[in-house]
């Protein structure tokens, strides 16, 4: 399914998937995220790290070829960020969305702050650290 | 609150969908790709007319290949087509970062056109908005629930500063490490890449302080 019709209806179905399974998970909700994060409760950590596993698991069963990707200079400084973003707001790219969807209105304003973090990453690669490819998109 | 799925049914959704994700369209699942290719859709949609150009140039200098090689015959060492130019603006917006080869599965150089990213996201909403009507959790609400009241503030607009500095730090770190929990943590594990192990437990790790931190003395 390489035509462009069909890669549309694949990331539909991704997606419908992907924010079901999220919102069922419980990662929308900050209590929860919390708990995981403070090994209070594993239950999500469970669901995310056996994903994982399995994904191993199938991957290298049907020979899926490792995408190469460089550690560059941004990956420690990002993931940082990003963590500590994360953990503060409740929300990975995916989840303020969900979060959304499920109600938590003031979840709009983490959505603002993605947007501006992701502009403002790509406009600064550009600008000042000149990354390679992977990063920022660029 | 504990009509959350059990883990392992949590474990079999993410995997079932970064499994299907990536037979179905040769490309990695990346969500903060996603976003930062929606968000810059005018620069992507030029690379993607640019990319089109591209291979129609290349179709038709590989048919006047061809028809020259009926008419005289092909010879050895006949000069081949310089790609490195097409190779290199095909290859922007990965989440993962560039792939190489085109023969296995999460070969393709190319990101998903930027339509069907817009059409991810929004897909994501409405399958949150479907767990949440169907699961009984569904409620229009101004505050981010009790966990975040107790752990972080109960004050509204300290709140919004919260929501909004947390999402710069998501959505500049995301990109600045090259993914997020979907892109380096689900599928880029899911290969064993290292940049994506040392993304996910960078991320993980600094998490986990935070949350502590934000448990036990904040």
């Amino acid at each position: 399914m390489r035509t462009r019709g069909g890669v549309l209806v694949a990331n539909i179905i991704a997606g419908l998937a992907l924010g079901f399974t999220v919102a069922n998970i419980g990662f929308g909700d900050y209590a929860e995220l919390n708990r995981m994060f403070t090994f209070q409760d594993l239950r999500m950590f469970l669901a995310f790290a056996g994903a994982v596993g399995i994904i191993v698991v199938v991957f290298a069963l049907i020979g899926v070829r490792r995408t190469p990707g460089r550690i560059h200079a941004g990956v420690i400084p990002g993931a940082v960020l990003f963590g500590t973003g994360w953990a503060i707001s409740g929300g990975c790219p995916a989840i303020p969305i969900v979060q959304v969807a499920s109600g938590y209105l003031p979840a709009l304003v983490t959505i603002a702050g993605v947007i501006v973090g992701i502009r403002l990453c790509r406009w600064a690669n550009a600008k000042y650290f000149h990354l390679d490819r992977g990063s920022c998109g660029l | 609150m504990s009509n959350y799925w059990p883990w392992w049914a949590g474990a079999i959704g993410l995997a079932l969908v970064t499994i299907s994700y990536t037979l179905t369209t040769d490309r990695s699942l990346g969500v903060s790709s996603a976003w930062d290719r929606v968000l810059h859709w005018r620069t992507e949609r030029h690379l993607e007319r640019l990319d089109a150009q591209f291979t129609d140039d290349r179709a038709l200098t590989d048919a006047l290949v061809a028809a020259t090689a009926e008419h005289f015959g092909t010879f050895p060492g006949a000069p081949t087509l310089p790609n490195a130019a097409h190779e290199d603006a095909t290859t922007h917006g990965q989440d993962v970062g560039p792939t190489s080869g085109a023969s296995a599965p999460v070969a393709s150089r190319r990101p998903a056109p930027v339509v069907t990213q817009a059409a991810l996201l929004l897909s994501i909403f409405l399958g949150g908005w479907v767990a949440a009507v169907t699961g009984g959790r569904f409620k229009l609400r101004f505050d981010m629930g009790s966990g975040f009241r107790e752990l972080v503030t109960a004050n509204s607009t300290t709140m919004i500063g919260v929501l909004f500095i947390g999402g710069v730090l998501v959505g500049f770190g995301t990109r600045l490490a090259g993914g997020c929990s979907s892109g380096h943590g689900l599928s880029g594990c899911g290969q064993l890449r290292p940049v994506s192990i040392l993304a996910t437990a960078v991320f993980f790790g600094t998490a986990v302080l935070v949350s502590f931190l934000l448990w036990k003395v904040i």
